[in-house]
């Protein structure tokens, strides 16, 4: 067992660095420090820069054109990209539904959409939970009916995230309702733009659109783009789900944002003297830093795990709880470090038409804290997670 | 030793409890957030009619003689409806410095207050200068011109005239400045829990009055002591709210084949939000029932570091056991946590006040 990177290692973190540096596009880079909305042209230019260079698919087999690294390659990789504070990669497509379809699509399903995935040319939306169907997703009643060549789907989505901005949406939707509920339920392709389909944002407490509701009024779409078996889906949603909390539990983000914390404090004052000598700040930050290299080495050995061929199982669980607890701690203690200065609303990304005197930093901090309530509910309740965990892992 | 409310409490309670329960439901308080002043004139007069604006000044200043009690219960009512009228701003703080101050005329600035004609904000803190009360920048000259930045001045954009507080010579006072005063500007803006507050810059601004110059520090101390009382009586009817609205939610909503509220592990989340509320709400009624100050100001201290606490436990639970519903802006239960969140911060965090509460 060796923590210290090979020479190796060390000279493919030079080359994250350098390709960072060079090709990271500068006016992104800038918003992200400020803090600023990105729109979705800048969110799909920062993909396309990765794509260009062949590292969007880190995650990715190597005969669907993923990278090849091993736990460690992709584990510096993360870090780096975080680090440098780049916008994470919206997981829809390239974490999430890639990973059903090169293992349970056609031959011409994979044709057709991981390369367009892998070069973010299709931005995709997630359609699983349903106003009535949230923890207990498989309850789900968006309905779809074979005619012919088509399938016709009527009914309703929620919390689709950023599907304002998506072209395509996978939805679970359910072919036969005579058994149990798991069953009949199918996994099916959508494209947007298909007449029936419609948008509509969902304001969160933060003041943000983020999420959606997605409503289907007699869409039509080829059977063609059912993955796998009709009355199969809910194998794929959950083979999808492992993947998606894998990916949530966000370590090197928050080793950014910490680091920035503890340099921020040494200006701040609270009492009398400045928050980076005062012993409760020291001490919750060191018990945040320590949970936190717990969780990052948990994230290690599912990586790890991974690169061995094995699927992220129940375990993910573990991270996803974990994760987003500490991503929820930080976001606390942020608002906390910001004192009163964090009270000024501007809307979610800050003021853009009066100048008020808290730094920007603390006065996004508040609507952070809020818009991170969302992160113990979604990819499955954290109590889910548990009732989970309960059952796969532990057995009882 | 009684632990009950007189029955003209009881009164004031039920007057208060009517008028947000019959006249102040969701919608309405949504409607005074998105309006431009933050809240509705109409309400404010009926504050003003009620009697309620002159509960904590003394008869010859033209109040109720009102106590602490009283106005604790009034926040508690306010709380269950998180009321976004700018009581605290104008009663509690400006009314406390002007009731413990010795300006001239304060007779007749506190006549408009308590009739609502006139609104009045206090300004004290100051960007980035943390919750001592002594630590600001802001100059009160001995020709009464004042300089400084101040912020989060609590309902600034609505207020008529300003109390800042400042240094002046080797000591303190507060400037009473006119909301049009030559070199004053006012940045007005909405907080996160939807309240208005604003900064002040104020340069080279003559002060209509300066008054307190012996004991400015001590009148603000035991000004914000009482405003904390207020806050976290607010905080406790918002807390009792949230778990109700909590039982509530996860009663009508079922998955998995039954109503949430039958999951064990759910309601003993919920029983721990109750027992928060429960025990912070005791602790509250220690400091309302402790006589001798210098006890009562540690015990204010110790308050605000529970409430700071139970309120964000109590406010985050709520949310989370209502699921992606209760992140949403039309769910009313996201914004009770933005006001805990609020109140956990204001005045001072539950660190700081556990320090204060170590150190008296």
């Amino acid at each position: 067992m060796d923590l210290n990177f090979s020479k190796e290692d060390l000279a493919f973190r030079d080359e994250v660095k350098e390709f960072l540096d060079k090709e990271y596009p500068k006016h992104i880079k800038q918003k992200m420090e400020n803090g600023d909305e990105l729109s979705r042209e800048e969110i799909v230019e920062w993909h396309k820069c990765v794509a260009k260079k062949g590292w969007m698919g880190h995650s990715w087999p190597v005969e669907h054109g993923g990278t090849g690294w091993d736990a460690t390659k992709v584990y510096i990789y993360l870090r780096e990209l975080a680090l440098a504070g780049c916008p994470t990669f919206v997981p829809f497509g390239l974490q999430m539904v890639a990973p059903v379809i090169w293992t349970f699509g056609s031959d011409e399903q994979k044709k057709k959409f991981l390369p367009r995935i892998l070069n973010f040319d299709d931005w995709w939306c997630q359609g699983y939970s349903e106003p009535g169907s949230g923890s207990d997703l498989a309850s789900l009643k968006c309905k779809a009916v074979r005619e012919g060549d088509e399938y016709v789907i009527n009914g309703q989505k929620t919390w689709t995230t950023l599907g304002q901005h998506a072209d395509w949406i996978f939805v679970l939707v359910r072919t036969d309702d005579s058994g149990k509920k798991q069953e009949g339920i199918t996994f099916i392709l959508v494209d947007m733009k298909t007449p029936g389909v419609e948008v509509k944002p969902i304001i969160t407490i933060d003041g943000d659109h983020e999420v959606n509701e997605v409503w289907f009024d007699n869409v039509r779409v080829p059977a063609e783009n059912v993955v796998g078996e009709e009355g199969q889906g809910w194998t794929y949603a959950k083979f999808l789900l492992f993947h998606e909390r894998s990916s949530i539990a966000g370590a090197p983000q928050m080793r950014r944002a910490i680091n920035r914390l503890k340099n921020k404090a040494k200006n701040v004052y609270h009492g009398s003297e400045p928050l980076c000598e005062d012993k409760n700040f020291l001490s919750k930050v060191a018990q945040f830093e320590l949970d936190l290299d717990a969780l990052e080495m948990t994230e290690l050995r599912g990586l790890a795990a991974m690169r061995e061929g094995k699927s992220p199982g129940a375990e993910s669980s573990l991270l996803k709880i974990k994760g987003t607890e500490l991503q929820q701690r930080i976001s606390t203690l942020a608002v906390e470090v910001s004192g009163h200065d964090a009270m000024p609303y501007g809307g979610p990304y800050g003021f853009s038409d009066v100048e008020v005197a808290a730094t920007k930093d603390a006065q996004l901090s508040a609507p952070k804290y809020l818009n991170f309530r969302k992160v113990t509910i979604y990819g499955g309740t954290n109590e889910i997670q548990k009732n989970i965990i309960a059952k796969a892992v532990l057995g009882i | 030793m009684n632990l009950s409310y007189t029955d003209e409490q009881n009164l004031l309670r039920d007057s208060v409890s009517k008028f947000c329960s019959s006249d102040y439901d969701f919608e309405t308080r949504m409607k005074s957030v998105d309006s431009e002043s933050g809240h509705n004139p109409e309400h404010w007069k009926l504050f003003a009619e009620l009697g309620w604006l002159a509960i904590p000044f003394s008869e010859e200043l033209g109040g109720l003689d009102g106590d602490n009690v009283d106005l604790s219960l009034v926040f508690e009512e306010f709380g269950k409806s998180i009321i976004v009228e700018p009581y605290l701003a104008n009663v509690v703080l400006a009314g406390g410095v002007l009731k413990r101050g010795d300006l001239e005329n304060k007779t007749q600035i506190l006549e408009e207050l308590i009739s609502g004609t006139k609104q009045i904000s206090l300004a004290n803190y100051e960007p980035n200068k943390g919750y001592n009360l002594d630590n600001v920048d802001c100059e009160i000259g001995s020709d009464g011109v004042v300089n400084g930045t101040k912020n989060t001045v609590l309902n600034a954009p609505n207020a008529d005239f300003f109390l800042v507080f400042g240094r002046q010579g080797s000591g303190y006072a507060f400037a009473l400045i006119p909301k049009d005063a030559p070199g004053l500007e006012i940045v007005g803006y909405k907080t996160y829990d939807g309240f208005v507050s604003g900064d002040l810059k104020l340069n080279k601004c003559k002060a209509e009055a300066v008054f307190s110059s012996t004991n400015a520090l001590e009148i603000l101390d035991e000004t914000i002591q009482e405003a904390i009382v207020c806050i976290c009586s607010e905080a406790i009817g918002a807390m009792e709210k949230c778990y109700k609205l909590t039982i509530e939610y996860t009663q009508q909503r079922e998955q998995f084949g039954q109503s949430l509220s039958k999951f064990q592990a759910l309601q003993h989340r919920m029983v721990d939000m109750f027992m928060e509320t429960e025990f912070t709400k005791s602790f509250l009624l220690k400091v309302l029932a402790t006589e001798d100050a210098s006890e009562r100001t540690k015990l204010i201290y110790g308050l605000k570091n529970q409430v700071a606490k139970a309120g964000k436990k109590v406010g985050e639970e709520a949310v989370q056991l209502h699921g992606g519903m209760g992140v949403t802006q039309e769910m009313s239960v996201g914004h009770y946590l933005k006001r805990l969140m609020v109140i956990s911060h204001l005045f001072g965090s539950s660190d700081y006040f556990l320090d204060k509460y170590i150190d008296s």
